[in-house]
């Protein structure tokens, strides 16, 4: 297994690299660390918000004996929540994925996904690795140059949903039957996987996961019934998914306070479960916008916005626009009595989230409604 | 680079034509024409400040619109650098067409 770096056109070698920007730099040290069982704390940052709540932590919580990697995903409090995977933890993962693909055969992976989160690493890089294929990488993608690739028999594509709706928009005309679309959390539209398998004649593979399970279900183009991988267990509590598996952490950092993870693990995600196998999502509960291929919680933003000067509260709901490439947008309701300028949020969410675009709208003379014990339910227009 | 002098005197399309879509495109209606400098960086924490998916979706904006294709990331690189430089390009594609 190589690394092929598409924008200098090289293989490149696995080695350890200190403060690694690009995302050739961090495939190639996060393959170094996991061959040579080197612990190693993943995280985006180019987030300065994030990086600063990192440094803030103490060094004895970061570095816990038989982990691989420690990941940060947005924690639904608005602190980011640290979760701890094991090499066991991926490998048992990738082979469960690897099992899916039946007898197709892959001679390489393309990825356009960073190495920062668990599913640019687990899957952009530890299933390859097991596959023994090479990873074919490049900084930017467009879609065009990735239909390119895709046309190259026995290509196995690490993508996310946004790509499946840019090649959706480009329509061009071209068979892409010899490769297979792997696609992030984040859900592909049904009309959006049924256009891309009709346009292109292959398919998209949704992966369903979080970084504290691992992966959980997966379905194909416009499929909604989920089946689950192999070693997953699934059951509900009041309609919200509860899973155990290999994949699952066992250990993760919140608000600052190591915590085990004690199987079934409780997610937010609301499902109705058909039989031990197969489930379908219903929708989330979670207050976890997707951005960019992040997730930000809505919380946090929420935190931001009520600690500027003349805001008494900010509410935030998640709205979706399927055919947006960006298909999350925040409505943000605010009250106050001058009102939130849009201008000035931009700013403050670019020095907290650096170079991310979160699309919004703003809705200010409303009044946040609380229930009995506080909780922001809603709101009334003014 | 693209050499945004030379075009200048026979412009096919505008910065501001450019960015009245990257505004509608992108969703950014709380920014004004005026507010984006035509050198200012597209991309990155300073300038106006879109992200990779914006990338992706300002390539289809000026396919939509403009009829030119953006097919290559690397040569991209030049081409986003700013409303002048994207401008630029935009205009020499489509004066070739036009031969």
């Amino acid at each position: 297994m190589k690394i092929y770096d598409m924008d200098n056109k090289c293989y490149i070698d696995i080695k350890e690299v200190k403060n690694p920007k690009t995302k050739v730099e961090q495939l190639s040290h996060v393959l170094h660390c996991f061959e040579n069982d080197i612990f190693e704390v993943i995280y985006d940052k180019s987030q300065p918000a994030l990086v600063k709540y990192i440094k803030s932590l103490n060094k004895d919580l970061l570095y816990q004996d038989g982990m691989q990697f420690l990941y940060f995903t947005s924690g639904t409090t608005g602190l980011p929540t640290g979760v701890f995977k094991t090499k066991d933890n991926s490998i048992k993962q990738a082979k469960a994925l690897i099992k899916t693909l039946g007898d197709r055969k892959f001679n390489r992976v393309v990825t356009t996904v960073p190495f920062v989160h668990i599913y640019g690493v687990d899957i952009g890089a530890v299933v390859p690795k097991l596959l023994d294929i090479d990873i074919w990488i490049k900084e930017n993608f467009l879609p065009e140059e990735l239909i390119t690739e895709a046309e190259k028999e026995g290509t196995l594509i690490v993508t996310t949903p946004v790509f499946i709706k840019a090649l959706n928009r480009i329509k061009k005309d071209a068979n892409l039957s010899g490769s297979l679309f792997l696609t992030s959390t984040a859900p592909v539209p049904k009309e959006d996987g049924k256009e891309f398998h009709e346009q292109y004649k292959t398919s998209v593979s949704q992966l369903f996961a979080s970084t504290e399970t691992g992966l959980m279900g997966h379905k194909i183009d416009d499929e909604e019934i989920l089946k689950i991988y192999d070693g997953v267990e699934i059951s509900e509590k009041y309609n919200m998914l509860r899973v155990s598996s290999p994949f699952l952490t066992q250990k993760i950092l919140k608000d600052g306070v190591l915590e085990d993870v004690k199987p079934p693990f409780q997610t937010e995600d609301i499902v109705e479960i058909l039989n031990d196998k197969e489930f379908k999502l219903l929708g989330r509960s979670s207050n976890l916008a997707k951005i960019a291929g992040k997730r930000i919680s809505t919380q946090q933003i929420e935190g931001i916005i009520e600690a500027m000067d003349d805001i008494d509260c900010a509410l935030i709901k998640i709205r979706r626009d399927e055919r947006a490439l960006k298909d999350e947008i925040l409505d943000i309701y605010v009250e106050s009595k001058n009102g939130l300028d849009a201008k000035f949020l931009r700013k403050i969410l670019k020095e907290h989230f650096g170079a991310m675009n979160i699309a919004f709208k703003i809705f200010n003379n409303v009044k946040i409604v609380r229930s009995s014990v506080g909780k922001k339910i809603g709101f009334k227009e003014l | 680079m693209y050499n945004t002098k030379k075009l200048v005197e026979n412009i096919l399309i505008t910065t501001d034509e450019l960015k009245e879509k990257i505004i509608e495109g992108l969703g950014l209606e709380d920014i004004g024409i005026d507010e984006i400098d035509d050198d200012m960086a597209l991309f990155g924490e300073d300038g106006l400040g879109l992200d990779s998916v914006d990338a992706i979706e300002l390539t289809l904006i000026i396919e939509k619109e403009f009829g030119v294709k953006i097919k290559d990331m690397g040569e991209s690189e030049n081409i986003f650098s700013s409303p002048n430089t994207l401008v630029a390009y935009i205009n020499e594609k489509q004066e070739l067409d036009k031969k």
